[in-house]
Order: structure tokens, then C-alpha cells, then sequence
């Protein structure tokens, strides 16, 4: 599991439109949300709520797939067999994910082909954290630890949410995803807790992580205010800052116990607001690095767009001609 | 050239700035198929999710994959979406029948239900099933956001009549926000005889949470270094 749904938002300009919408109908549909019911495909939505949610399902199926390749680089060379079988495993799980999101994501109308193709054309974003490398094999581990357990955070939050198909596929990804980071804690306790060596590597590898880690739920509340509908559609459940503070609560006590250190000198629990502090991440550079221009973004395009073009010749095989599309259902 | 981490994407020689891709056909991922799962034995199959396959038999071996990979399961059964008919969806306390069309009381009286299971020497089934009549598997989804679970079959002619005669076999069946019925004759469904395909799902131990028992290590590591590592 590897969404950050936040982390992308529609810009600010894009949240109108409502005075297009029916009254009657949207009211119908807000006090059914109200009510805590889900909505499914057949009913009538907003159109904002339908754009909204496709690109945040759209993303979040794009983040699995591509996020399984910097995890993925390492299966040939995991230490040992059973890490081999584990983390091919969970690549597996991530990339099954991206699969049942864009089936989620198809129930709104956006077919699977429009997809992969905004995707490879850098049209479409994911979660900006892949775009940086896994040199070691250590920093393999603090993605399956750390970058999941954020993942997890949002994703508990938003099967919550409003929207039925995302709902059960969240469900599903939740269940498969309980050992996901428990094979990513072990992998680094036992890094951590190891030869000096082992220890200087885990300690590198999250240094170089923690910039992008805490990035990863999105800016700050303070710079992106329009939500307020989002949470009201139950789309969006929690806000960024409060899903960093909650990782910044399970996670960092974890990170210390094992004698690890994190490379943020102003990072501390504020006890009276119960809030954490630490340096403001670079926002700049995030957009910089989202926009295209970090280390791998040429790389996960190229990979991903390699394996359509090679694969086309037999989907073309195997495509019957009597075949017809209709929008999954559910 | 790209350059990788990865030795496996140097081989590939990938271009830094390929130009862009023409946008892909339509069917270029093929049409669907809805995958229902049993997941133990007796249990009433329950709707996973949707897969993209060009014909029944890949269906079916994705929605395995897909949808019985991790955990346990006894059966599966895929249908092309197509082939699925489905009713409005209505409140979670209401009764999704209710937006069928009315029928005439004639209309209604030809619906009338067999009662009870079917049998192969039912004359009356026979003359039924010569006459075109067929078998429908019905679903419900008994709350949003939950997931369609088979409730039985009903006879008919065309999917809607499935959909009232299911109105009168299951009208004990409440709340019900969703139907779909589909001919029982455009499945795939597993048999005893493909239970093995699942039996070596717990044997992967790697997968379960349970297998990883990280706490004694940390224990272990506090213990030797005291409690100054951590400052």
C-alpha cells in the first residue's frame, strides 16, 4: 500500500462549479453521505465529487504501480531466500492494488486505457516519494517499513470515506497489507540492530528518506484550505497535517528504540498542543521533483512504458473481435 | 540512456526523453469479468471486484490470482459484466425491488415462482427449460458499500422477468439496496476438482504478519545497549 491521496490535490480554481449542480439532487446526496450510506456507481453525483475522486483513485492506483519498482529492483538481490519470497510478495500485493484501484477508479468513467496512457505520458502524477532511488537495500526497507506506515495512516482513514467501489478496495489492500509492515519493521530492526556496518547502512538509507518521508502526506494544512468540501463528501477524511502528526506518533518512537537517529534537529513533540515540530520540508523542491525533475521520474516512466509497449503485441493477440467495453459495476 | 540501480533496466537501453506515446485503443486492456469468491465451504459466493481479460478462461485465472492469491478460499466464479443485469440501487433501508416495473396481475401470476429447489425430474421444470426458460443467479447487496452475495437461482425467460420472479422467491429478504441477475449459463465457475489450485495458500508463511516476530530482537537490543542508545 503505498497511497498518499493527499499529497495532490485539485488546484484551488478547479473546486466550483456547484452552482451548476441540481439543488434537489445535491442535497439528496449530501444527506445520504449524512447518513453515513456509501455511494455507488449508479447514483447520481456531483461532477466535482466524481473528478475529485477519480483523480485521487487514479493517483493511488499509479503510486502502487510504480511504486512497486524501486522495492522490485531489489527482489533479485533481497539477502536470502525467504526475503527473496517476501518481498516478491509484497511487490506482487502492491502491484495487485494498483489493479483493483483502477478498476475503482473505471466504475467513475475513466477507462483503464486512459489511464495507463496519462500515466506514461507523465500526464498523471503518483506519489512523489518514488521518484527517488533505492541505491541500497536498506533503503528498500524504509520504504516497506516507513513509506507503508504512511500509507497505512491515510489509507485507514479514507476506507472510511464516502465512495463504495473505493471503500472495498481499501478493504481488501488493508487486509493484504498487514504483513507488509511487519516484513518492513523486521527488516530494519534486524539492519538496525546489527553488524556496525549493517547499522551505518539502515542509518544512511533513512537520512536519505526523511526529507521525502515527511513530505508525503502533502503540505501543510496552512497552504492548502480549500478541503473544506472534500471533508464534507467525505472524499478527503483526515487532513494532511493531521495524518503526519498521527505517523510522527506511532513512528518515530519505533525509529528511536532501535538506537536509530532522524537527521531533523527540530523535531519534537510539543506536549501541551500535542503537536509535532520539525523543519518545515522544502516545498520548492517537492514541486520541482514532482514536475518531472527529480532523480528517477524519467526512469518509472520509462520502465512502466517499456513493459505497455512490450506486452502490446500480445494483448493485440489476444484481443477477440467481437469484444465490447461496458464500466465494471462495482 | 536511462540509468538504473537497476542492472535488469540498464539491458533495456531505455531512451532519456522518448516522444509521446499515441493514446491507447479502445479494448487495448480488454472487456471485464465480475469475480465472485467462496471463502470456505457451504459459505454463499460474495462478490471480490472485476478483471480485464480477453476471454473466460484468462478471466478466471486473473480473478484467482487477483482475488484468492493471499487468503483462503473453496471457489470462484467469473462472469462477463456484460452478461449482468442490475436494478437501481435504492437507501440502505430500503427494498431495491421496489423500483422494478409493476406487473399486471396477469403478468404476475405467469411469474409465479417454482417453490422450493429445483429438481431434474420436475416435468414442469423440463417443459420450462424446453420452452426457452433458463437459470439466473441472483445477488444482493444487502448495505452500500458492502459487497453482492449469491442468494440462489430463479427460472426465466429474459433478465428482467429473473429479476421479478426473484422479487417473489426472495421477497422475505429485506433490506436489499442492489439485485444482479445473470443466466447461470454465462459463468465460469470453479469445480471440486480445482480445490487444489488453493491448497498450498497457507504454506506461504512469509506473508502472514504473525511470522514476524520482531519484538524479541528489539528486546534483545535494548538489553545489551541500555537505555543511553536511544539519546
Amino acid at each position: 500500500m503505498y497511497g498518499s491521496a493527499s499529497t495532490h490535490d485539485l488546484p484551488t480554481t478547479a473546486l466550483t462549479g456547484l452552482e451548476n449542480e441540481d439543488p434537489i439532487l445535491l442535497a439528496e446526496f449530501e444527506a445520504r453521505i449524512n447518513r453515513g450510506e456509501k455511494i455507488e456507481p449508479g447514483d447520481w453525483m456531483p461532477a466535482l465529487y466524481r473528478k475529485q475522486l477519480t483523480r485521487m483513485i487514479e493517483q493511488h492506483a499509479h503510486s502502487e504501480i510504480i511504486g512497486s519498482l524501486p522495492e522490485g529492483t531489489w527482489i533479485t538481490r533481497a539477502p536470502g531466500f525467504r526475503r527473496k519470497m517476501a518481498q516478491m510478495a509484497k511487490v506482487q500485493d502492491e502491484v495487485g492494488h494498483a489493479q483493483l484501484l483502477y478498476s475503482a477508479a473505471e466504475t467513475l468513467g475513466k477507462t483503464r486505457e486512459e489511464m495507463l496512457t496519462d500515466l506514461i505520458n507523465g500526464k498523471s502524477k503518483y506519489s512523489n516519494v518514488f521518484n527517488y532511488p533505492t541505491p541500497t537495500w536498506a533503503d528498500s526497507n524504509v520504504i516497506s517499513w516507513l513509506i507503508d506506515a504512511g500509507a497505512i495512516v491515510n489509507q485507514l482513514a479514507n476506507a472510511k470515506g464516502s465512495y463504495g467501489p473505493y471503500c472495498r478496495a481499501l478493504d481488501r489492500i488493508c487486509a493484504e497489507e498487514a504483513f507488509h509492515l511487519k516484513y518492513g519493521h523486521d527488516a530494519v530492526v534486524h539492519m538496525a540492530t546489527g553488524t556496525p556496518i549493517q547499522r551505518k547502512m539502515m542509518q544512511e538509507a533513512l537520512n536519505r528518506w526523511w526529507p521525502a518521508i515527511m513530505t508525503f502526506f502533502g503540505p501543510s494544512d496552512k497552504m492548502s484550505v480549500h478541503t473544506e468540501i472534500l471533508m464534507r463528501w467525505k472524499v478527503k477524511m483526515a487532513s494532511n497535517d493531521e495524518c503526519r502528526n498521527q505517523f510522527l506518533d506511532m513512528y518515530v518512537p519505533k525509529i528511536l528504540e532501535i538506537g536509530l537517529t532522524l537527521p531533523d534537529a527540530n523535531l519534537r513533540k510539543n506536549e501541551e498542543t500535542g503537536q509535532w515540530e520539525f523543519t518545515e520540508p522544502d516545498w520548492e523542491d517537492f514541486k520541482r521533483v514532482i514536475n518531472g525533475d527529480g532523480p528517477c521520474n524519467a526512469e518509472r516512466i520509462a520502465v512502466r512504458r517499456a513493459a505497455e509497449e512490450n506486452g502490446a503485441w500480445v494483448r493485440r493477440a489476444l484481443l477477440t473481435p467481437k469484444a465490447q467495453y461496458v464500466r465494471p459495476l462495482a | 540512456m536511462i540509468q538504473s540501480h537497476d542492472p535488469r533496466m540498464n539491458r533495456l537501453g531505455l531512451p532519456d526523453a522518448p516522444a509521446t506515446a499515441a493514446a491507447k485503443g479502445a479494448l487495448d486492456q480488454f472487456g471485464t469479468y465480475e469475480a465472485f469468491h467462496q471463502k470456505k465451504e457451504g459459505a454463499p459466493f460474495v462478490y471480490v471486484g472485476p478483471v480485464h481479460a480477453p476471454e473466460a478462461d484468462v478471466a478466471f485465472l486473473f480473478a484467482k490470482e487477483q482475488y484468492s492469491r493471499r487468503f483462503a478460499c473453496t471457489g470462484l466464479w467469473v462472469v462477463p459484466t456484460a452478461a449482468i443485469t442490475v436494478t437501481d440501487y435504492v437507501g440502505d433501508q430500503e427494498w431495491a425491488y421496489d423500483s422494478l416495473p409493476l406487473l399486471t396481475n396477469q403478468q404476475a401470476a405467469a411469474t409465479a415462482p417454482p417453490a422450493g429447489p429445483r429438481s431434474g425430474d420436475d416435468t414442469a421444470a423440463e417443459a420450462a427449460y424446453a420452452a426457452g426458460e433458463e437459470d439466473y443467479d441472483i445477488f444482493h447487496l444487502k448495505k452500500r458499500g458492502k459487497a453482492h452475495q449469491h442468494v440462489g437461482k430463479v427460472r426465466a425467460s429474459s433478465p428482467a422477468q429473473a429479476l421479478q420472479v426473484a422479487k417473489a422467491v426472495f421477497s422475505d429478504q429485506r433490506p436489499v439496496v442492489n439485485v444482479w441477475a445473470a443466466r447461470s449459463a454465462d459463468f465460469l465457475r470453479s469445480d471440486d476438482g480445482d480445490r487444489d489450485i488453493w491448497t498450498t495458500t497457507p504454506e506461504k508463511k512469509y506473508r502472514d504478519a504473525i511470522s514476524y516476530k520482531v519484538q524479541d530482537r528489539i528486546e534483545r537490543f535494548k538489553a545489551e545497549t541500555g537505555t543511553s542508545q536511544a539519546d
